[in-house]
């Protein structure tokens, strides 16, 4: 009598299936914990690091969890969270880990790693203030708050969810009061060693665009 | 005394009151700001979530540029000195090639730290004029400034106290609050409104849950966050004040409203009622 509905997975949720540790595992924890530096193997799950979080709550994997799950390899649900998009890396997780794992710097490298993957963003949003966040600094050299904002808002679908929430108004006299307020600045200033910027970006393949 | 100074992106843009408020500052203690030749953006959180490898290199350029100048850096933003200080630390562990020979010997000074040293509080305290005496306000410092530690080189991450003796000396009453080192949400706001909105009405809530008039920060982006959160006019405004602002206010005998008038949560009604405007 096998009554278990297969439900639709959900990110965060462990498969129904079972997977081994150290069926992937072991291979996933080590390359990570290479190439972070950080103590993986030694978190004990006291969940110190999710108490500390401003924003744990936002999470579907919370960060005691994350430290978990690359300890089992399980490389895509941690992919696929929107934990690694919403941690601000405000560091209180490293900071106060009574065994020094180093959780934020942890999520911030699956973060990385999921900018480089073909796995969509769960928190497309963040991802792409992120990337214009670089575009706009690739360009000048500095950023400027308010060609920041521009190029964000004409990044597909940002404007329409904008409109659709009803938020675009406010948004737009926010973004007028600061101009008068002469907080914002419509000109940009370039920093001369822009092409020396543009040529690491281009030898570390920082161009995520 | 001369220093190198890397002011950032805010400062030429949200932050225009700081900066000035900065030059006044340390025209008024006699300390020689330079510039940074050419600076250029430090990448802040956008570089170390996409691209590792550009987190280090972008500090690495500046840092070269105050190697050229041969002065130490000072920085008034909380997450330039943090990445200008985790890129200095990368260089001296040699992880990675940079294209610039930066050696990462400069020593990278947070500007509230800076101020805050025993023989600048004294320098600060001669050149009062006008002590902000029943002004009651919290520091709030936020999280690059002081975490991680092994980077920021903070041992008093949990209960820091730089800003509270910088305020002290001016005369103000610094009231302690549990909330000093909480994020504030930083950019999230932009893109996830609904996590920067929840983060920065609590911090203010606690403020005033605390007693404070008003509050201290040395983070352009706390400040934003925490002012613009107050932008449809509340009955009891709590003014966000960079640190610099107040040392400005009490090293001239007569303050100018004008200083003020970028912020949203207007403080001139708070100080006048002090009659410190």
């Amino acid at each position: 009598m096998n009554t278990v509905v297969m439900k639709k997975e959900r990110v965060g949720e462990p498969k129904s299936e079972r997977i081994l540790i150290g069926d992937r595992g072991g291979y996933f924890l080590k390359k990570i914990e290479g190439e972070t530096r950080a103590n993986i193997s030694a978190c004990y799950q006291c969940e110190r690091c999710t108490n500390a979080c401003p924003v744990s709550h936002f999470m579907d994997i919370k960060p005691h969890q994350i430290i978990r799950y690359v300890q089992l390899g399980w490389r895509e649900e941690l992919l696929k969270s929107s934990t690694i998009w919403v941690c601000l890396s405000c560091e209180m997780c490293t900071t106060f880990c009574p065994n020094e794992v180093g959780v934020a710097e942890v999520i911030n490298h699956l973060r990385n790693i999921a900018a480089h993957s073909s796995i969509t963003p769960k928190e497309r949003n963040l991802a792409v203030f992120h990337q214009t966040f670089l575009e706009v600094l690739r360009k000048s050299g500095r950023v400027n708050e308010f060609r920041l904002m521009n190029a964000y808002y004409l990044k597909p679908n940002i404007l329409h969810e904008k409109i659709k929430s009803g938020n675009l108004k406010e948004e737009l006299l926010l973004g007028l009061t600061l101009l008068k307020k002469g907080r914002l600045k419509p000109f940009t200033s370039r920093s001369k060693p822009i092409k020396d910027i543009q040529k690491a970006y281009k030898n570390t393949r920082g161009e995520i665009v | 005394m001369k220093l190198s100074f890397y002011p950032g992106c805010s400062l030429e843009g949200m932050a225009v009151d700081y900066a000035r408020s900065i030059d006044a500052v340390f025209q008024a203690l006699g300390i020689d700001l330079v510039e940074i030749d050419d600076w250029s953006c430090c990448g802040a959180t956008a570089a170390h979530s996409l691209s590792e490898a550009m987190s280090v290199i972008l500090p690495a350029r500046n840092l070269f540029a105050a190697e050229q100048m041969g002065l130490d850096i000072v920085s008034s933003c909380a997450n330039c000195f943090n990445r200008l200080r985790f890129s200095q630390q990368m260089i001296q562990k040699n992880v990675l090639d940079i294209p610039w020979p930066v050696t990462g010997d400069l020593r990278v000074h947070d500007m509230t730290r800076f101020l805050a040293e025993p023989d600048m509080i004294k320098q600060i305290k001669k050149r009062v004029l006008k002590p902000l005496k029943g002004l009651k306000l919290v520091c709030y410092y936020g999280c690059q400034m002081v975490r991680p530690p092994r980077i920021t080189g903070y041992t008093d991450y949990e209960n820091p106290q730089t800003l509270d003796r910088i305020a002290a000396a001016v005369g103000a009453q610094v009231i302690d609050w549990s909330y000093k080192a909480t994020c504030c949400g930083a950019s999230i706001g932009i893109a996830r409104r609904e996590i920067g909105d929840s983060l920065t009405k609590k911090l203010l809530e606690k403020a005033r849950q605390a007693g404070a008039e008003a509050v201290v920060v040395s983070c352009p982006l706390c400040q934003s966050n925490l002012d613009m959160i107050q932008k449809d006019r509340l009955e009891r405004p709590i003014p966000i004040f960079y640190f610099t602002e107040l040392l400005r206010l009490s090293f001239s005998d007569r303050g100018n409203p004008k200083w003020f008038k970028m912020h949203f949560a207007n403080p001139d009604q708070l100080l006048k009622k002090k009659s410190l405007l």
